[in-house]
């Protein structure tokens, strides 16, 4: 039992036991699987000290398939067993952190405020935290699609049974059929690719070559599907929508980790595989990132909706980071992967705020809110210095990886470097702005009777996120290290 | 290019190929017969004692069921243990090799469980009818015949005798007006079908003087070259397999045929309604299969061309039509059309991967549909009634997932199933089968069989949504789960869950049985 196995099954060994505990002994199934979720965090943890930060191959390799069986009776291309083969590089060794360090704060967030389906919500996020770390670590195509995909089933059970309001349900519809549309336009991309070269093992691709213009077909076809997920600005809509209707939890996962499922995929996939057709769409991607940038940064600056803010300034961000990767140098893929990183921590320590503000008053709508500054102290400061790693202050983890993008894309394209910049100072305008209608000012009467600081709960669930965004800030060579070989191997390889 | 290794030459020289006249008929025949005569002896049993005075007219219905169930299993078990592997038999009508013995089992295996899953319904409603398990015994024997029919006289029959069986069961409730026009429409409309296909065989009859399949490949082979310089009978051949294909389009309801299906779906009783959807699929398309790529091989672009056509229509409808529907057989109805239309888009292939394709996912879709009908026949109580209303309109659904939350689960991951939705086998399925299109250069295909599959997840996806978050209108609950029905779904739904996991098994057996149809 190597270690990414150990990773994927240990959730799933927690849903197995939380089958067996009876409904109504909430507290137990809370605690069993926070007690899962945090082994397994400890053993990602594992992951990234036994780490080798010398070599770009994959590690820790693990291969589930029985193909030997069927090899002899088939030959060419056939399906007859999928590879399930799991490994590990700089590039998806983070990933892999963030979500299992997400997954126990998931669980905690909603320790008191999820009171229905208590078992079935457990269950939710253990089978997704399982998915989440085959999607980042399974070196095979098709499984790749198969659990990108299937991380929307899990996704829409969870905000369509434990989200807010009456719009859930239709959030949840956008939310699915947004990204299956996107999506399956990715599965024909993978099948001709099968098609071609009768195999979807991720390491023999990698040695493939398609001709030019299907490239551009399949680059095309992947981009379709990551763009959803990314989001890219025409096909956005989704995300603040299910990000207001989502529980506190389901956004953070939303934020943290979905959102950086279509980064990703850009990076392990549509860059290395297609390099021409890469190079052939740099222009159309720095101009749906610099519009998106400007938009949802100007956008933001008219909601009202904490949560939808919060949203919008994720998109801005994951903007940022395709500009990054599409600076196709060292700087500016690194930056985009911290910045990836950096805001699966920023973003959901937001949301997590939010959702303590609205676990005390039930509402996200902004001009209710007033002066929390007063009757919260502890969380004033909290959402000033998460609102501060937003706009990315220096000595916040979010400020090395804009930075290393912009010098990436400046090395590039200074025009679009530019543009993009100036999305730095709109995001600080509304980041700003929003903190000053939230924190200072003048006290709304209704927060006088009803007063509470963050809870001990909370505070814990926070404090992680405060100490890993300045170590980042400060001291972000452990990152680096453990990416540079992999990121400098893909752009000798690929470009 | 296929080869036709059913030339006399090797005939004569393969050992397993037994041709003498009725010789080992009886052996590899073996599993129709005994089931045709448990229907019969079961016929006896039952009109002898249900009419007997001394028993005081005991109801048989739920006796005859299990016995058939068991007849249905004895009958397996002979298939699977057939001496007999290859053979041409009864003067080269029928035939057995591994392509039919799959068919077949897929064939018994899945009207098993539609007995299987009604067996509670049909204790419920107390339908005082034993005739009606027979009739699909009858009609189970009738399709293993059609699947191993070499012959264009062999095939017709065995329609008939099918489409016989089915129009008495569509008209199985006869105080009901559903049931009755039901019955008519699809006795009238079959009957016209029948007729296409009798009359598409009467004319390759009448132009080829031949109505073997193998013996038309042999008139048909080398791109028609000979018919085409000697006679004029190549547009009237070709006439005739277009009729012959209407008359299939007909009975698999696939899309400019399709106007009787939701009807006839709707009116019938559930059970049967289970029993026309999912069984005669099977048989239909094994047989037509054989005919389609190895008598009409070198017809292959105008079939295609149909095909295409039909299979893009049925995607579309099936998919755009569900949309509304409020009656939950009557969207069934429509996705099963959708479905026909995949179906039929890994036989437009013509090619091994195609072929594969299909049965790949005839198989997944008789372990969903199955599964399906297994949770639409469970009974259900209303709150102001006292009888067992079944589920008639989509809404009834409404507030499932807090009366029963485990049949709820167990319907969404088979929705999402039927939608496609990775990791489950409907998935797998369909990526399988869009591949297949995609090795045979059908991209338009492929991505409009894509994009129905988006537009199909729609009104799945509203089945989930309904359960799981609407108000109901009127409260209903379900009474209680057959122990049948729950063991049905359970196995099906280990088969549609942990079918990606391990599909090699599956997979070696269609690509077997793709090979020894193509070669």
């Amino acid at each position: 039992m190597s270690l990414i196995s150990t990773l994927l099954f240990l959730p799933l060994l927690g849903v197995l036991i939380l089958f067996f505990v009876p409904n109504w002994k909430i507290q137990l199934i809370r605690r069993i699987a926070l007690n899962t979720s945090l082994l397994t965090f400890l053993i990602s943890l594992l992951l990234w000290i036994e780490f080798d930060s010398s070599t770009a191959r994959f590690q820790f390799f693990e291969t589930l398939t029985r193909s030997t069986f069927g090899q002899e009776f088939t030959n060419g291309y056939s399906f007859s067993s999928l590879n399930f083969v799991f490994g590990v590089d700089g590039i998806s060794l983070f990933f892999i952190i963030l979500t299992t360090f997400l997954i126990p704060i998931c669980i905690l967030v909603s320790w008191t405020s999820i009171q229905t389906y208590v078992k079935e919500y457990c269950i939710a996020f253990l089978v997704l935290e399982s998915l989440m770390i085959a999607v980042f670590s399974v070196l095979d195509l098709l499984l790749f699609y198969v659990f990108f995909e299937s991380v929307l089933i899990p996704m829409f059970v969870i905000i369509g049974v434990w989200g807010s309001r009456e719009r859930k349900i239709r959030a949840a519809y956008q939310f699915f059929l947004y990204t299956l549309l996107g999506s399956v336009f990715m599965l024909l991309a993978i099948l001709l690719i099968y098609f071609q070269t009768g195999t979807t093992d991720l390491e023999i691709l990698y040695c493939s070559h398609f001709s030019e213009t299907r490239q551009l077909f399949l680059w095309f076809a992947f981009f379709a599907s990551f763009a959803v997920k990314v989001p890219m600005v025409p096909v956005h809509i989704w995300l603040p929508e299910a990000h207001v209707e989502a529980p506190t939890a389901g956004s953070v996962i939303l934020a943290g980790i979905l959102l950086k499922l279509g980064t990703y995929g850009f990076l392990r996939f549509s860059l290395p595989l297609f390099p021409f057709a890469t190079f052939y769409f740099t222009p159309l991607i720095y101009t749906l990132s610099v519009l998106a940038i400007i938009y949802t940064s100007l956008t933001t600056l008219r909601q009202i909706d904490l949560k939808k803010i919060i949203a919008y300034s994720s998109v801005a961000h994951m903007n940022f980071v395709t500009l990054g990767l599409f600076s196709l140098n060292t700087q500016g893929i690194e930056g985009s992967l911290l910045l990836m990183i950096s805001h699966g921590l920023v973003s959901p320590a937001l949301f997590l705020c939010i959702g303590i503000l609205y676990d005390r008053h039930k509402t996200r709508l902004l001009r209710y809110y007033a002066g929390c500054g007063r009757t919260m102290p502890i969380f004033a400061f909290l959402f000033v210095f998460f609102t501060m790693a937003n706009i990315s202050l220096p000595g916040t983890s979010s400020f090395i990886g804009e930075f290393l993008v912009l010098t990436g894309t400046y090395q590039n394209n200074s025009f679009v470097a530019m543009l993009a910049a100036t999305g730095m100072v709109l995001g600080a305008a509304y980041a700003l702005w929003l903190c000053n209608r939230l924190v200072y000012g003048v006290i709304k009467p209704h927060f006088i009777n009803e007063w509470s600081d963050v809870t001990r709960r909370e505070f814990c669930m926070l404090a992680p996120f405060v100490v890993s965004i300045i170590w980042m800030g400060v001291y972000p060579e452990p990152f680096l290290d453990a990416m540079h070989c992999s990121v400098s191997h893909l752009i000798s390889h690929g470009m | 290019m296929l080869l036709n290794l059913r030339d006399d030459s090797l005939i004569a020289l393969s050992p397993s190929y037994k041709t003498f006249l009725f010789d080992n008929d009886f052996q590899s025949l073996f599993p129709e017969i005994f089931l045709s005569t448990a229907a019969i002896l079961l016929l006896v049993y039952g009109v002898v004692f249900s009419t007997s005075k001394q028993k005081n007219y005991p109801l048989l219905l739920t006796n005859i069921c299990w016995l058939s169930l068991l007849a249905l299993v004895f009958t397996f078990l002979l298939l699977v243990n057939s001496p007999v592997e290859n053979a041409l038999l009864c003067y080269n009508t029928l035939i057995i090799d591994n392509f039919t013995s799959f068919i077949k089992g897929l064939i018994l295996f899945s009207s098993f469980f539609c007995i299987f899953i009604s067996l509670d319904y049909i204790k419920q409603e107390s339908i005082n009818a034993f005739e009606c398990i027979l009739l699909l015994l009858f009609s189970t024997s009738s399709m293993l015949f059609l699947v191993s029919s070499a012959d264009f006289i062999s095939l017709y029959l065995a329609i008939e005798l099918q489409s016989l069986c089915f129009y008495v069961l569509a008209a199985l409730k006869r105080n009901s007006e559903f049931s009755t026009e039901a019955g008519l429409k699809y006795f009238l409309l079959g009957a016209f079908s029948s007729g296409l296909l009798l009359f598409g065989c009467s004319l390759i009859y009448g132009f080829t003087g031949v109505t073997n399949f193998s013996e038309l490949a042999r008139i048909f082979t080398g791109g028609t070259q000979e018919i085409l310089t000697t006679t004029t009978s190549l547009p009237a051949c070709e006439l005739g397999m277009v009729f012959l294909l209407v008359g299939f389009l007909f009975k698999i309801t696939a899309v400019p045929f399709h106007m009787w299906s939701p009807d006839v779906y709707e009116g019938a009783p559930t059970p049967v309604t289970a029993f026309f959807l999912i069984v005669p699929k099977a048989a239909l398309f094994g047989v037509f299969l054989r005919i389609f790529l190895e008598s009409f091989y070198d017809f292959v672009l105008p079939w295609q061309k149909i095909l295409l056509v039909s299979s893009i229509c049925s995607m579309i409808l099936g998919s755009v039509a569900a949309l509304s529907q409020t009656r939950i057989k009557r969207l069934l109805a429509y996705s099963s059309i959708g479905h026909v239309g995949y179906l039929l888009a890994g036989f437009a292939c013509g090619t091994i991967e195609g072929i594969q394709a299909l049965l790949i996912y005839l198989f997944v879709y008789i372990f969903m549909n199955i599964n399906m009908f297994a949770f639409i026949l469970c009974g259900m109580r209303r709150e102001t009634m006292q009888t067992v209303p079944r589920i008639k309109y989509i809404t009834d659904l409404a507030y499932l997932a807090k009366t029963q939350p485990v049949l709820a689960l167990t319907f969404t991951i088979t929705m999402f199933s039927m939608a496609g939705i990775p990791p489950l086998a409907g998935f797998y399925s369909k990526a399988y089968l869009f591949f297949a299109a995609m090795s045979s250069n059908l991209y338009v295909l492929a991505v409009i069989g894509v994009l129905c599959s988006v537009c199909s997840c729609f009104y799945y996806i509203r089945l989930v949504k309904i359960m799981y978050f609407e108000g109901p209108k009127n409260w209903c609950s379900f009474s209680r789960i057959p122990v049948e029905n729950a063991l049905t779904l359970a196995i099906t739904l280990f088969f549609i869950v942990f079918f990606m996991f391990y599909p090699t098994p599956l997979h070696l057996i269609t690509h077997k049985i793709a090979l020894t149809l193509c070669m």
